[in-house]
């Protein structure tokens, strides 16, 4: 059992199978929710497993050196920015519509 | 040998539990528990970036990510009440979007199993403290350096702040044009919309 199991340590594979099921996962909520926020939480797991991703390469392809990891950083420094300034406008939006339905933020089509 | 198996263990749990809350994040009704089922997805990645060795972005991770963009969702959340509407997608949509899901799952896990990727030999050495390498690195000058995006990192978040207080801050009623500068003391609540609106050069 024990031999088998450590036969059997995750690969780069792996990682990146697991990365890709949370990004399926996040696209699935993308898709799916009708509420702002929600696709905003959707988004966040996306690119939090990109960032996994980053870190598997960095850990398996090149171990020696942290620029996987720095790279890492930037996408959660990004992404704070992002979620921040998406927030601030669903906020507003609710505050000058009262809506968060994205069905129905059409204020731009006609 | 006991490390290994604990090791594998312990990425089949994680990861397990990982795809769990993630799936209530996408599928959760009450936008408040999606929110907290975010901080513990964030929390177990942050488990899986120890195991990659990456101790100092799990901490970056905790701080920013479970620290700051949860409590921020947790406030939009609130102040839109979107608590109280349940988010209840139609089944037409749920469908499209988890065949389109699937689909790219599907093609994505058959591109890694069947490509090779250019693996570094084992015991290779990981340098014995990330905190110091990152931060050395991206204070350097140097080539490899990443001094110039850490810069450029530093004005889009304060650019980001900006843009954060300009948007959300307190805008007129929907009778009245859409402006950010609502702000001043009884500018908002004026109730003659057809008037000039007293206008200042100080505010922004």
């Amino acid at each position: 059992m024990i031999e088998s199991l450590s036969l059997h340590k995750p690969h780069i594979e792996h990682w990146l199978v697991l990365s890709a099921i949370l990004f399926a996962i996040g696209l699935y909520g993308l898709l799916s929710r009708r509420n702002a926020i929600g696709i905003l939480m959707s988004i966040e797991l996306m690119l939090n497993s990109a960032v996994l991703n980053l870190a598997a390469f960095n850990r398996f392809v090149a171990p020696a050196s942290v620029d996987g990891q720095i790279m890492a950083l930037f996408v959660i420094a990004v992404a704070a920015a992002e979620a921040v300034v998406a927030m601030a406008i669903f906020v507003a939006i609710f505050r000058y519509r009262r809506i968060v339905d994205v069905n129905r933020m059409d204020l731009m089509k006609d | 040998m006991i490390s290994d198996a604990v090791y594998t263990l312990l990425f089949y749990a994680i990861a397990i539990i990982t795809i769990v809350f993630a799936l209530a994040v996408t599928m959760s009704r009450n936008l408040l528990r999606a929110a907290v089922y975010l901080m513990m997805v964030l929390l177990t990645t942050a488990s899986l970036y120890i195991m990659l060795d990456a101790e100092f972005l799990a901490g970056i991770q905790v701080l920013i990510y479970v620290g700051g963009i949860v409590v921020l969702i947790v406030f939009a959340v609130m102040l839109t009440k979107s608590a109280e509407m349940l988010d209840r997608p139609p089944l037409r949509r749920k469908l499209s979007a988890g065949l389109a899901s699937l689909v790219f799952a599907a093609v994505t896990i058959c591109v890694f199993w069947t490509s090779r990727f250019p693996i570094a030999q084992n015991h290779v050495a990981v340098p014995p403290n990330n905190t110091e390498e990152i931060g050395l690195k991206l204070l350097d000058y140097g080539s490899g350096g990443y001094i110039l995006p850490f810069e450029i990192i530093s004005i889009l978040l304060l650019a980001a702040i900006i843009g954060g207080i300009v948007v959300a801050r307190k805008t007129p009623p929907p009778e009245q044009p859409f402006t950010t500068g609502g702000d001043l003391t009884g500018e908002a609540d004026f109730d003659a919309p057809h008037t000039q609106r007293p206008r200042t050069g100080k505010h922004i």
